[in-house]
């Protein structure tokens, strides 16, 4: 049987050849939307490219102690401000020319009472009102220290409290590559792509004159099933080879952690790979059908996966969701064997994971195409 | 036929969801020999072609060629025989010779026996000129000699045929219909379904046509074509091209209730209970403009009808 297996995954690498340019582009599309999506998440070095926060800042009466606080304001090297008319705020904000503004009250006094300010913004600015929230206080209280304890103090005061410094522990680089995670990320999705597509070209092929002369010759329907997961997961395999290898030379990422937890990886999400794509071909139904749930699936797995974003982005009970797909094992695997260092025997239990998935997937599949063969087979459509 | 069935379907009963489509069905082919399925649309002539291709799985009885039951030995069964489907069933996006050496391979045809083999299949289809070219790039024609040849390329004893002259122009039938004799010369079994009774004079040996799941007449072409014309005559026309759905439509309405007319794609049938409504009916397509390009009929004179036309 094998040797059938082998010439059944020869005719699907040729019919994948078949069309040069559109399998030039299943290299090309993951290379691609990786190298974008790690340009915009790169920062080469942290400190010096941290961004300022953009603040209008809108005054009911102006005093001396509002001038301070201004100033302050001015000096800081976390804010941009821009000091507006108060009337003008709501319709800024609107328009999202600014995503948070401060209001500084009439009664606004530190030696009055405590003080107060109002924070208005835009729906989706919430990060950004609870990081000016931040920049206010920190300011006013400098500002309180400084009149209440006296210049010396004041001036003490102006500098950090207590020194920090920071290292990032994942990885003997010590150094997070944004296109490390963003190749990791998108050549996995581009492989569920691919998995989707391969399935979609079985049940295309089921339906052609072509299967009904296969299934008239001496060949098993396991030999048949077992060769389409045989090109599909060597056809994946070669895709993670080529990207990587171009994220290698020109973005210069590497396999930090054991080369052979990588090599592990790459076999299993290949493999995962395939079986997703016999899964859709055993519960799609329908070619369009399948397409538009597959396409729907796949960007749900991939988002909540953490192959578009860091997963710690997500509300927490997202992030437990996460654990029951594959994706987020995989993408823990792959970030582990590149640029976070794991060991071959860290990274095993992701590596069980997403083979325990592959043979999930795989298993459910066969078991339909089984059922599906007999229907068939007694003239009738399943 | 005196030597014994190499093909023999026995008892074969297909039940699609509560119909019953064949019903007991027995049917012999022997070495040498061209057999045609005829029948009305649904008849079960396709379905028959499946259960010996070994495709569907009969309710119940046997398919065996040559002593090997499909049932106990797929896998020999199945290399016994060639099956054609009626549309290519060829990768388009493969070239020719790539069609060939995956199916090949298939049947454990490997190494120089495959290479000669290849040659020699497509020198039959006369496409050696084309081989390394892909089949979508092919004409319909071409598609049809392929397809038809690769069933051959494991030289099997049986050969199916669904439907072959399906889309083909007379010309090319005429063609198909030379090879098929050939390969019936070299001792092939042949059994095959087709819309072009009329035309298998030469052609088929026995006929088989399939009634009610069952082969109600079994014989060959003469006595077939005895048997219906003791019944009602019946013109057979090759359409210049087809006639369109509404003028079919006024035909039929201007047609005697008694006149059966039977229109697929450029062939009609009209069959009546004398030759005098034959000809009427001839006469009624003429004045509506349906162009013919050639005709023929089970009477024996064409005259009565076009006197009668």
């Amino acid at each position: 049987m094998f040797s059938t297996v082998l010439t059944l995954a020869g005719k699907d690498w040729r019919l994948f050849w078949s069309d040069r340019r559109a399998a030039l582009l299943c290299f090309l599309i993951p290379i691609i939307l990786a190298s974008a999506f790690g340009m915009i998440f790169d920062r080469p070095d942290p400190a010096s490219d941290m961004p300022k926060l953009q603040l209008l800042v809108a005054v009911e009466n102006e005093t001396p102690a509002y001038r301070l606080l201004i100033d302050d304001l001015e000096q800081s090297d976390r804010v941009d401000i821009e000091l507006i008319p108060i009337q003008d705020i709501e319709e800024r904000l609107r328009e999202r020319r600014g995503g948070v503004a401060v209001i500084l009250p009439e009664q606004f006094d530190s030696k009055v009472g405590r003080p107060r300010l109002a924070i208005r913004y835009h729906p989706l600015a919430q990060l950004e009102a609870q990081w000016a929230e931040g920049v206010m206080t920190e300011l006013i209280m400098k500002r309180i220290a400084r009149e209440s304890f006296g210049p010396v103090v004041g001036a003490w005061i102006n500098e950090k409290p207590l020194e920090v410094t920071s290292e990032i522990v994942a990885g003997p680089r010590a150094q997070f590559n944004s296109y490390s995670h963003s190749f990791c990320g998108m050549t996995l999705q581009y492989l569920f792509f691919w998995g989707m597509e391969s399935g979609l070209m079985l049940l295309r092929e089921r339906r052609q004159s072509a299967w009904q002369r296969l299934r008239s010759a001496p060949v098993s329907l396991m030999a048949i099933l077992l060769g389409k997961v045989l090109s599909t997961a060597t056809i994946a395999l070669l895709q993670v080879m080529v990207v990587f290898f171009f994220g290698y030379l020109v973005f210069g990422i590497t396999i930090d952690g054991s080369l052979w937890a990588f090599i592990g990886i790459a076999l299993a999400i290949s493999l995962l790979s395939a079986s997703t794509g016999l899964l859709v071909a055993a519960l799609g139904g329908s070619e369009a059908r399948a397409r538009s749930i597959s396409i729907l699936a796949i960007l749900t797995v991939s988002m909540l996966g953490g192959l578009w974003l860091p997963s710690f982005l997500l509300p927490e009970w997202l992030q437990k969701l996460s654990h029951a797909f594959p994706t987020s094992w995989a993408m823990k695997a792959l970030d582990g064997a590149t640029w976070q260092g794991r060991s071959f025997l860290e990274s095993v239990p992701h590596l069980l994971v997403v083979l325990s998935f592959a043979s999930v997937f795989m298993i459910v599949a066969f078991r339909f195409f089984y059922r599906s063969e007999r229907i068939q087979r007694r003239g009738r459509h399943d | 036929m005196s030597c014994p069935a190499v093909l023999r379907l026995r008892e074969i009963r297909v039940l699609y969801e509560n119909r019953t489509v064949l019903d007991g069905l027995d049917l012999d082919v022997h070495r040498g020999e061209i057999v045609c399925l005829a029948g009305r649309n649904g008849c079960g002539k396709s379905t028959t072609l499946r259960v010996a291709a070994g495709i569907l799985d009969p309710s119940s009885g046997t398919a065996e060629i040559e002593g090997i039951l499909r049932s106990q030995n797929p896998d020999h069964y199945a290399r016994q025989l060639g099956f054609v489907p009626q549309e290519s069933a060829l990768y388009e996006d493969l070239t020719a010779v790539q069609n060939l050496e995956f199916f090949g391979k298939l049947y454990g045809i490997r190494g120089y026996v495959l290479d000669s083999r290849i040659s020699k299949t497509l020198a039959r289809a006369n496409l050696s000129n084309r081989a390394h070219d892909r089949v979508r790039d092919f004409s319909g024609g071409m598609k049809r000699r392929l397809n038809i040849s690769l069933a051959m390329l494991h030289e099997p004893v049986v050969l199916l045929l669904d439907e072959p002259t399906a889309g083909l122009d007379a010309e090319s039938r005429f063609q198909l219909y030379d090879s098929l004799q050939i390969l019936r010369n070299e001792g092939h079994a042949i059994l095959l379904t087709t819309h072009h009774l009329e035309e298998l004079d030469d052609c088929c040996d026995r006929i088989a046509h399939l009634e009610n799941g069952q082969v109600s007449f079994m014989g060959d072409s003469l006595s077939f074509q005895r048997s219906q014309r003791t019944g009602r005559p019946v013109l057979f026309g090759q359409l210049q091209s087809p006639i369109p759905k509404f003028l079919e439509r006024r035909i039929r309405k201007r047609l005697d209730d008694e006149v059966e007319l039977e229109v697929i794609g450029r062939r009609v049938r009209i069959s009546a209970w004398n030759t005098e409504e034959i000809g009427r009916s001839l006469a009624l397509l003429l004045s509506e403009g349906v162009i013919f390009e050639s005709f023929r009929s089970t009477i024996n004179q064409m005259q009565p009808v076009l006197e009668a036309a």
